[in-house]
């Protein structure tokens, strides 16, 4: 930046303020200050040499204050809403966002806001978008948060109920929903998060013509690939992939005889191997079953089912499974919350229960919810009724328990943006759990 | 997904609310676009740069942001379209200087408008999914200026002509080419593609065609291949000062094809310089510059390998053909390593030490050393040579060095089990006669040999070295017991054990008096220690050492040959003998007798012996004298046999025969251990296995192998398969 002398003097809204040139480096060429002196503009000052800005004085102090050391104080006497305008207007509103909350560590979160929805039915799902934002699928609507979490214009479409949600990037998501018979309607959609404009209607070609399909479990790819689990009239059961550039079809794998691919709860993919993780569990299914589909020669590269698996070990059914590439294993969750494991290396794996058990008999709730799993950087998070555990190490040791009482069970969580979020059954309420900055020594 | 990528879905037009009041956007943006103008016009430094933000700001935040675009692309585009007008009335060489400093200036306004609308980019422009305004700008250049056709065609034309002068050897403003060019890439990857690229990469293609027909006319092979190794580093060296870095590998490939691929074959066979020359001629630069070039393009260095070999195959079969060359063995296995040498230089210095040239080298040698039945016998003959007196005074590393070579030519041979046979003869003789230089390079020998093929190869070569040693001790236990033997004559006796030697069941010839004694002595106290053995005197084999008085007092010590004492020993009681008595007395074979009575009376320096009557062969009726004029300036004399270092006809005959008789029981014994676990095979594939299993020794005649699975057959190992008669099958 050209400025030629170290100090710096503004007056804002009237308030003088004198700072230093290296300061308002800190705010980078895509603010007003990295516009305003650079030597392109000669800058006006007054005779009294001092800059106007023509804005609240009392933010700019904070804001100030931010670049001076990275950290953000906000008053309790001023709105959160307006400062994060003022920063809009300075172009400091990034900055404003990366020093809000720390990096995301499972151990030290602490939860910093509930948000309570005025939806009716049942939370559906929850995720977390990759800059601090989230949505909440509650049957067939999607509440959009962005990271301030200021709710934008809800997304839905054809009114059909949603069965998953996803973001391709902090613009935009995608919702897959239950077809409609007979009109074509249903399927999978592209939304603008911050207008909820439907952007692009995705559609499944069979044998050359367009078939109206249920879109299940999602699941996107480094590579701008998107996979979801399809059901539709005829024949046209099993994962489609999706190119996000050109939104046209651009492969099928259809389900083979005696397994279950299009009814699938959870879709995973996994970079490294370059497979997609297929979870088809109980109760949607009989039986559960997971796969690794390679789409290069379409074929199973690795499965498991528990099809003749004795009655008696009801207790163990698989309710939540994810792969999880470093370890080349995949983790289920049971409804008790016992962790089992297994090596997607072998093809004729049998789960390894972890011996953690805590044949928890206590009393199941009214509306017990099953349990979820998520990894976050070597961190497995399982929920279970109204709290979340955290597992660490090698040996996946119990490290942190998150929890409320207030809310009912945890359907749903998702972890992005360094926020962790929690959708609870009852109430309509999620948490925001955040990792508090680093602290001052 | 990028901004790009987002543009392909459906944008539904922006409706905005009800204007309050119009006349304010009217006038705010009256003033952004009074500033624009400003900023075009070179007259920025009467602006407020705050007060243009906030206002910016402003209409956003009321909801004018579409006015503020479409406001921003009409203004830009009237100002490009009078720059378009400027940069095309520029006249010859300013047309670029012009361009590229118009090109300076939008860049600059553009960064400062973008400055302006900073807030207009970050909010309005992502939720509306339109262009942000720096692509703006660059897209509205492109289609303005780069595009528009009076400037297109005529900027192309002046980059290629600058390419084509800098070709030619000119010097070019390359700074300025640089900087166009690098205008081109900023607005984006398919611009600088159809505007620049391909027509360029056309025009190398057309450019390089001709030039490599002229070159090809008038050059000779290396001066070619120095010039083509000069435009592919000058087009590497073109892109690195102003083009894309991913037009090199295009570039490079035009070049490629065209002066390399194009013109392989030409390149390889033109007369008087081509690569068969250069291989003649060891150019080692140029060869080496030819692989580099060749490897570049595909099948390159499969053409180049393909003529080395047949070039070194050619030379090698006149080599191992030549029969003038067969009269020297040493010589002849001389131009084998000497050869090899050549080409494994040429390898190491210019093939970058390729593998598949080293394949290629060895393959031929194999080839052609393998045309010659001959070969394995020389090659002993070689070292046998080496190991006799030529490694004389050589450092032991030298010595390795010549072996690990022989050891080369060895592998390549097929025949190893001749050269077997051949390298145990010439042991012997080396080791019975106390002629070896030295036991190291000798032993070290034999470890080479191991390691080759094997334990079971070297056994009986190792066999050799334990009896000579055995020998020495046995010696010295014998006239230990013996003190009282130390005046009569020395003997010395070595032990050989059968089948490790190479002997030949001979008579035994009558010993002098004195020596039968002594013998019989040596027996008893051999077997008297080691029981239940056989001795049986070699007798042709043998050296003596005697002392002989010829005339008054020409003492001398003469160095001679079993037979050629035990002859010599009979004149100590005779003056004349015929060669009737001589046969009688000895009875050494006629064969032997007539060879060691020429070496004795027909050699001149070593006459012991007169004939009467005088001739060069012996005859049944001749007589003999000691030769009492006898001379010589040395005291000891080395009387030497006559024999052929090389093998005679019948003897080549003799030895191949017995090489073959060693085969049969080798090709048996695989034949049935190849069945034992195969239970049943059909007759092709046990010709096939057979040869594998034993090409480390030899390669077997297929009717070989046919007539030993026949006598198998008859001895009940295998039996034929009564409904496939192609199929043998093992019996226990």
């Amino acid at each position: 930046m050209g400025i030629q002398k170290d100090r710096v003097r503004f007056n804002v809204g009237g308030r003088l303020f004198e700072t230093t040139a290296e300061t308002l480096a800190n705010a980078g060429r895509n603010s007003i200050f990295g516009a305003m002196f650079d030597e392109n503009w000669t800058v006006q000052t007054d005779n009294s040499s001092e800059y106007f800005i023509d804005r609240n004085p009392d933010c700019f102090s904070i804001l100030l204050d931010l670049l001076r050391t990275g950290e953000l104080y906000i008053p309790v006497d001023i709105p959160e809403k307006l400062l994060y305008r003022e920063a809009l207007f300075y172009g400091l509103l990034a900055h404003v966002r990366s020093s809000k909350w720390g990096p995301f560590d499972g151990n030290r979160l602490q939860l910093s806001r509930s948000i309570t929805g005025q939806a009716p039915g049942d939370g559906t799902a929850i995720r977390a978008g990759p800059d601090g934002g989230c949505c909440v699928a509650h049957g067939s609507m999607v509440h959009v948060y962005d990271w301030m979490l200021d709710e934008h214009a809800p997304i839905t479409l054809d009114y059909q109920r949603v069965n998953d949600v996803g973001w391709i990037d902090s613009q935009s998501i995608v919702i897959s929903v239950c077809e409609r018979l007979g009109r074509g309607d249903g399927g999978m959609g592209l939304f603008s998060s911050s207008t909820g404009e439907l952007r692009h209607k995705f559609q499944v070609n069979h044998d050359n013509q367009v078939k109206s399909f249920t879109a299940g479990a999602l699941s996107f790819s480094s590579d701008c690939k998107i996979f979801s689990s399809c059901k539709g009239r005829s024949n046209e059961y099993g994962i489609g992939v999706w190119d996000q550039v050109t939104g046209k079809q651009i492969d099928f794998f259809y389900e083979p005889l005696g397994w279950s691919l299009g009814d699938a709860d959870k879709l995973q993919w996994l970079h490294g191997s370059n497979c997609l993780l297929v979870a088809s569990l109980f109760p949607r299914k009989d039986n559960c079953y997971i796969s690794l589909l390679d789409f290069r020669d379409k074929k199973m590269a690795w499965s498991w089912s528990d099809i003749g698996a004795p009655t008696t070990v009801d207790e163990k059914r698989v309710r939540d499974a994810i792969a999880m590439e470093e370890n080349s294993s995949i983790c289920v969750v049971n409804e008790y919350e016992d962790l089992g494991f297994m090596d997607f290396r072998n093809t004729a794996g049998s789960i390894r229960w972890s011996s953690r058990s805590r044949l928890m008999k206590w009393k199941m709730p009214d509306e017990p919810c099953y349990p979820k799993l998520a990894l976050h950087e070597g961190q497995l998070f399982s929920s279970m009724n109204d709290s979340i555990s955290v597992f660490c190490g090698p040996d996946w040791v119990l490290t942190s328990r998150l929890g409320r009482s207030y809310g009912g069970s945890i359907c749903d969580f998702s972890i992005g943006g360094d926020r962790l979020f929690a959708l609870h059954s009852e109430e309509n309420v999620f948490d925001i759990w955040e990792t508090p900055p680093p602290p001052i020594i | 997904m990028s901004n790009q990528k987002r543009r392909n879905f459906q944008i539904e037009a922006f409706k905005h609310r009800v204007v309050v009041d119009p006349k304010y956007a009217d006038k705010t943006w009256k003033i952004l676009e009074h500033a624009i103008h400003e900023i075009y016009n070179h007259n920025a430094s009467g602006l407020s740069f705050e007060e243009l933000y906030r206002n910016a700001y402003n209409m956003v935040l009321h909801k004018f942001g579409d006015k503020l675009y479409s406001g921003l692309v009409t203004t830009m585009t009237v100002h490009l379209q009078e720059i378009s007008k400027s940069i095309e009335a520029a006249q010859g060489s300013l047309f670029l200087e012009e361009l590229n400093r118009k090109w300076n200036d939008h860049n600059k306004a553009l960064q400062m408008i973008r400055d302006i609308l900073m807030y207009m980019d970050r909010t309005y422009i992502p939720s509306t999914l339109k262009t942000p305004v720096h692509e703006l700008g660059m897209n509205l250049w492109r289609d303005n200026i780069v595009h528009s056709s009076k400037i297109r065609t005529r900027l192309l034309n002046m980059l290629l002509e600058l390419v084509l002068r800098e070709r030619t050897g000119e010097v070019i403003n390359r700074g300025l080419t640089r900087n166009l060019i690098k205008m081109l890439m900023d607005l984006g990857c398919s611009v600088y593609e159809e505007d620049f690229e391909r027509p360029f990469l056309e025009v190398s293609s057309e450019f390089y065609w001709g030039e490599s027909q002229k070159f090809i006319e008038c050059c000779d092979c290396g001066d070619y291949l120095k010039k083509a190794e000069r435009r592919l580093n000058e087009e590497m060296e073109r892109v690195t000062h102003y083009l894309d870095a991913k037009s090199e590998k295009k570039i490079i490939s035009v070049v490629e094809e065209e002066m390399i691929t194009n013109h392989m074959m030409g390149l390889i066979h033109m007369e008087n310089s081509g690569l068969v020359n250069m291989l003649l001629d060891d150019k080692f630069v140029d060869l080496g510059r030819m692989y580099d070039l060749f490897c570049r393009v595909p099948n390159g260095l499969l053409r180049i390998r393909e003529v080395m070999t047949s070039h070194i195959r050619d030379t090698g079969k006149q080599l191992v053909s030549d029969p003038e060359r067969l009269k020297d063995p040493v010589e002849f296995v001389q131009r084998l390593l000497d050869e090899r040498d050549k080409y494994d230089n040429i390898i190491t210095l210019s093939f970058n030490n390729d593998k598949t040239f080293q394949n290629a080298l060895n393959s031929s040698f194999e080839y052609f050393i393998n045309l010659n039945p001959r070969s394995p016998e020389f090659i002993s003959l070689f070292v046998d040579e080496k190991l006799r007196k030529g490694l004389k005074g050589v450092s032991e590393e030298d010595v390795e060095i010549i072996l690990d070579k022989v050891m080369m030519l060895f592998r390549y041979l097929q025949e190893k089990d001749v050269f077997e046979k051949y390298y145990k003869q010439h042991l012997a003789k080396r080791l019975l006669s106390g002629k070896t230089v030295s036991d190291d390079a000798e032993r070290s020998l034999i470890v080479k040999l191991k390691t080759e093929c094997g334990y079971q190869f070297t056994s009986k070569l190792e066999g050799m070295f334990t009896d000579m040693k055995t020998s020495q001790d046995t010696m010295q236990g014998f006239y230990a017991s013996h003190p009282q033997l130390d005046d009569g004559p020395t003997l010395t006796v070595q032990v050989l054990t059968t089948g490790s030697w190479p002997t030949q069941p001979s008579v035994t010839c009558n010993l002098p008096a004195e020596m039968s004694t002594l013998c019989e002595k040596f027996r008893a106290y051999y077997l008297g220690t080691h029981t239940g053995r056989r001795l049986s005197w070699q007798t042709n084999m043998g050296t003596a050492d005697i002392k002989a008085i010829f005339g008054k007092c020409q003492k001398h010590e003469l160095n001679v040959s079993t037979y050629q004492m035990c002859v010599l020993m009979l004149f100590n009681n005779a003056d004349r003998l015929n060669y009737k008595d001589i046969e009688q007395a000895t009875e050494i074979p006629a064969s032997d007798l007539k060879r060691c009575l020429q070496s004795m009376a027909c050699v001149k320096g070593k006459n012991v012996l007169r004939k009467e009557p005088m001739s060069k062969d012996i005859w049944e009726d001749d007589a003999f004298f000691v030769n009492d004029k006898f001379t010589s300036k040395f005291y000891k004399v080395k009387i030497g046999t006559v024999v052929a270092q090389k093998e005679s006809e019948p003897e080549k005959q003799e030895t191949r025969q017995r090489v073959e008789e060693d085969r049969k029981p080798q090709i048996e014994a695989a034949i049935v251990r190849i069945m034992k676990s195969r239970r049943q095979l059909d007759h092709n594939n046990i010709i096939a296995e057979v040869t594998k299993q034993l090409q480390l020794r030899f390669l077997a005649n297929p009717t070989e192998i046919k007539k030993r699975i026949e006598s198998l057959i008859e001895r009940d190992f295998l039996e034929r398969d009564d409904t496939d008669r192609k199929l043998y099958r093992y019996l226990a």
